[in-house]
């Protein structure tokens, strides 16, 4: 089991290292930082020559990729180019926010997708089963900027305009120590991450379920005379979950990265903007920064997940 | 190191669910400040300027009072830093004229007035000096910062310190280089001493639309250098404007509240909050809501979405010095002064060429449509400025003429519809040109619109859109723009308030030589240069009014950029909101002091 870990770790920070100089490489490709200074009236070439060189810009990449592994291994992200706070700081001021979007999506995720996969399973190609297919295919086929400036339209402009009680844009200003204006706020940006992710899930743990379904064990069940609930509970679903769970594990660390189009459309101040605007202006410290945490915990939770299954599913051997 | 990286991993993962399940992002609490203590509110600081009757009102914002009048306004990106001296970022400098502010501002009318000064140094006052090399400015008594500090001359010495200080990474030390000492005889007169004349001196420690010279704090951060990465400079803690920053949540907003000192006194609202809404339709959804007041960020294209919510929601649109113009590369490749890495387009080099293809453009149809008729296309780069020579008509569209000059100069159809063809340089040219410009959307429909117009010509015009990261780049990012390595391109600038730029001269030729140069036009006219620097020959303005007409006469008559339209700032705000006259030049927030709503 040591070895295998040690193994697994070992190939990790391999895969980090190559992750961290590919990604590194390509933020310096993607743009250029100082192009925010071109254009403006008044700045010298001197004066850009002197920012580029407080930045570090005036070094060959390979230098700049060097100390920024260097410093990032003592834990310091660096600064951002622009707001010039620590990258650690910007992260740590985000990050609260996404996950309390991430996780409280990721419970009704969870939750709907098991009750919709479900029934979907047990009645195949009833009604109910087709009304569940068919709004899945919607769920999954339409982009998130269109449900999500759908939803804030019945349900902000629309229904303010109706003159119904009526949900927020985002782009008030709220107190987020406030539980309820929090739970307020999170309706609309929750049930678009809700509506897209619950598309596939279901359909994925509806296509589990049936598959055990039809194994020789489950017929086994029955044939002892357990009723048809029990069967589903206790034998059925607790191997169709198997890949489901793994499914969920592995969206965790993605958690962390936040919601780029959530976030933005609904003025939710998480890590998904703090990425996007920030790699929008060139600012790779930042970028790089949640790359790293982002890609580490990816890293970091398949290895847990690989280990777990080693005690949960006695048919994968180490060797 | 494996242990202790993934400690650092799991120590970040792990922080964050706690942090999550504590709850949010609580609001940054302002840096504090590194000052000495502020004095109590009813002491008269200590200085000559100390009197009973000049006492500060205060040393913290304002509170909020119970049913106080307060504004949302949204911006779609949030300020990097607010101290303007330190940013690029617009919304930096527009956030920077509600709490730090200079010695003088630009009105509605583009004129000089004074704010922290008393009155604008002139030659009449004897405050210029009869050679232009000292200029005095002298400030109002009884200034304050917010923190009840005085705000004095030694303010505006230690703003220029700053600025020069090469530790200091500044946006631009244009200008503040050519001081040479500045002298403060008592704590309200600042004396400028020039190494040459620098008729641009109206854009040294002064507010505008292009230029950010607010003063800095001597009390806070005498003694410190690598002032951009201290927290004031992000989050000043001290206010010389009428607004003090009192709350900053990362990503969320900000809240003003008034400064107790400001010399004009309270302002006719008692609290504003900058909501951060990085989508423009969310923005518009929140008008529509009431969850934001003023949203100063719409763009022309968007006037028609705007103009159905009157009365309830009322548009304004400010004309700039902006201008969006194409760009004809004119570079000669050498490697001598003035020269470029590559040459542009041969044809470039016959002014007929040129007229064509700006006569071939219909410039009105392209305003009237993509721009909702909101704006208007210029006869030279200085517009709705009063340095505009208003004397030059704007080019006609003429296609007829167009097609008549082009085989006049040998460039003919073989058949109709095809593309131009003649000799140029001993060769065989056609007129096909790359365009290129960003990717945003007005900049592609006009290009269409563009390719479509000089087609009728017989010019080929093929656009291409790049990020404008990529297309701003520098020499050394090698853009195609900066190494030369474009036909024709296209972006909005300005110059204004000061006229003068030296984004035409030979010097600033951008080539290998000289990889920091700024004549994106790859421009090289000894004549030109001559005429521009001549806009700098005088302090003056009435001389370097007729010097930076000759300048755009010159332009003009040489068809040397095509500029295709100005550019505005489109507002939308609530009904209930009442807002003083203004315009593009006094900047996006530089007018909050007035702002009001209705009871």
């Amino acid at each position: 089991m040591w070895t295998y870990i040690s193994r697994r770790v070992l190939q990790a920070l391999l895969i980090l290292l190559i992750i961290t100089a590919v990604c590194f490489l390509l933020t310096r490709l993607s743009a250029d930082p100082m192009s925010q200074y071109a254009n403006r009236q008044g700045m010298t070439a001197a004066d850009r020559a002197h920012i580029a060189h407080s930045l570090g810009l005036d070094q060959p990449v390979p230098v700049q990729y060097v100390k920024w592994l260097w410093l990032a291994l003592h834990g310091n992200l660096g600064d951002s180019f622009f707001s010039r706070q620590p990258v650690v700081t910007l992260i740590s001021q985000r990050l609260p926010l996404t996950l309390e979007l991430m996780f409280t999506s990721e419970v009704f995720i969870i939750i709907i997708s098991l009750l919709l996969g479900i029934v979907a399973a047990v009645k195949q190609y009833s009604l109910l089963d087709n009304v569940i297919t068919s709004f899945s295919f919607i769920g999954y086929s339409m982009p998130i900027f269109f449900i999500a400036l759908g939803l804030m339209d019945i349900f902000a402009v629309q229904f303010k305009a109706w003159h119904l009680p009526y949900l927020p844009t985002g782009a008030d200003i709220w107190n987020p120590h406030d539980l309820g204006a929090l739970a307020y706020h999170m309706v609309l940006p929750v049930s678009c991450l809700v509506i897209i992710q619950v598309a596939g899930y279901s359909r994925f743990l509806r296509s589990s379920i049936l598959e055990v379904l039809g194994l020789d064990y489950v017929r086994t069940a029955r044939a002892k005379g357990l009723g048809e609930r029990t069967t589903l509970i206790r034998h059925a679903l607790r191997n169709a979950m198997l890949p489901f769970i793994t499914i969920i594990g592995l969206d965790i660390p993605f958690l962390l990265g936040g919601a780029i189009v959530t976030e933005s459309i609904f003025a939710w101040p998480g890590m998904g903007r703090l990425f996007w605007e920030y790699a929008e202006r060139g600012d790779f410290p930042v970028v790089n920064g949640v790359l790293l945490i982002v890609s580490s915990a990816v890293v970091f939770f398949t290895i847990i997940v690989d280990v777990l299954y080693t005690f949960v599913d006695p048919r994968i051997r180490l060797s | 190191m494996k242990r202790s990286y993934y400690f650092i991993v799991a120590v970040l993962v792990f922080a964050s669910m706690l942090l999550a399940s504590c709850g949010p992002t609580p609001a940054t609490q302002a840096p504090a400040a590194t000052a000495t203590p502020a004095p109590v509110a009813t002491t008269a600081p200590a200085g000559p300027t100390a009197t009973t009757a000049c006492a500060p009102k205060g040393n913290a914002g304002i509170p909020f009072p119970s049913g106080g009048k307060t504004v949302t306004i949204a911006f779609s990106q949030e300020p990097d830093l607010v101290d303007a001296l330190f940013s690029s970022m617009s919304y930096a400098a527009w956030t920077a004229q509600m709490t730090l502010v200079g010695l003088a501002t630009w009105d509605s009318t583009n004129t000089l007035v004074p704010l922290l000064a008393s009155e604008i140094p002139s030659t009449a006052n004897g405050d210029v000096s009869a050679d232009g090399l000292t200029i005095t400015w002298k400030l109002k008594p009884c200034l304050f910062w917010s923190d009840g500090q005085p705000l004095t001359s030694a303010d505006v010495k230690f703003t220029w310190q700053v600025l020069v200080d090469p530790g200091n990474a500044v946006y631009t030390r244009a200008g503040y280089d050519q001081i040479t000492s500045v002298d403060t005889p008592d704590p309200q007169t600042a004396v400028l001493h020039f190494k040459a004349l620098y008729p641009g001196w109206q854009t040294l420690f002064t507010s505008g639309p292009n230029n950010q010279g607010n003063l800095q704090p001597m009390h806070i951060l005498q003694g410190k250098t690598g002032l951009e990465k201290d927290p004031f400079i992000r989050w000043p803690t001290v206010a010389s404007g009428p607004w003090l920053i009192t709350d900053w949540v990362a990503g969320d907003h900000m809240t003003f509240l008034p400064n107790p000192n400001y010399f004009a006194g309270h302002p006719k609202l008692d609290q504003i909050q900058i909501k951060f809404v990085p989508d423009m339709t969310t923005e518009f959804n929140a008008l529509k809501t009431g969850d934001v007041d003023f949203g100063p960020d719409f763009s022309e294209s968007d006037i028609p979405s705007l103009t159905p919510l009157e009365p309830a929601i009322h548009t304004r649109v400010d004309g700039l010095g902006d201008f969006e113009h194409y760009l004809f590369n004119l570079g000669i490749q050498g490697t001598g002064p003035g020269q470029s890495d590559v040459s542009g387009p041969c044809p470039f080099q016959d002014v007929n060429v040129r007229k064509a293809i700006i006569l071939g453009i219909d410039r009105q149809t392209i305003v009237n449509t993509l721009l909702n008729g909101k704006d208007t296309v210029p006869a030279s780069l200085w517009p709705n400025s009063s340095w505009y020579d208003t004397n030059l008509q704007p080019y006609p569209y003429d296609p007829a003429q167009a097609n008549t000059i082009l085989d006049t100069a040998g460039y003919k159809q073989d058949t109709p519809g095809a593309i131009r063809h003649g000799m140029c340089g001993g060769k065989d040219t056609k007129l096909s040109f790359n365009f290129e410009t960003t990717t945003k959307q007005l900049r592609k429909d006009a290009a269409v619109a563009v390719q479509a117009m000089l087609a009728k010509i017989g010019v080929e015009f093929k656009p291409t859109f790049q990020p404008a990261g990529t297309f701003f780049g520098n020499y050394a990012a090698g853009a195609d723009m900066a190494t030369g390595k474009f036909d024709i391109a296209g972006y909005t600038t300005g110059f204004y308030p000061d006229p003068y730029t030296d984004n035409f001269l030979c010097s600033s030729v951008v080539s290998k030589q000289n990889q920091g140069g700024d004549n994106n036009y790859h421009l090289c006219d000894p004549k030109f240069d001559t005429l521009m620097n001549a806009v700098n020959a005088s302090a003056d303005p009435a001389a370097r009014k007729t010097a930076i007409d000759a300048v755009q006469q010159y332009m003009y008559d040489n068809y040397l950029v095509i500029p295709m339209y100005t550019r505005s700032n489109v507002m939308a705000y609530q009904d209930r909101l009442i807002l003083p006259p203004t315009s593009g030049f006094s900047g996006m927030l530089a007018d909050t002091f007035d702002w009001d709503v209705k009871k």
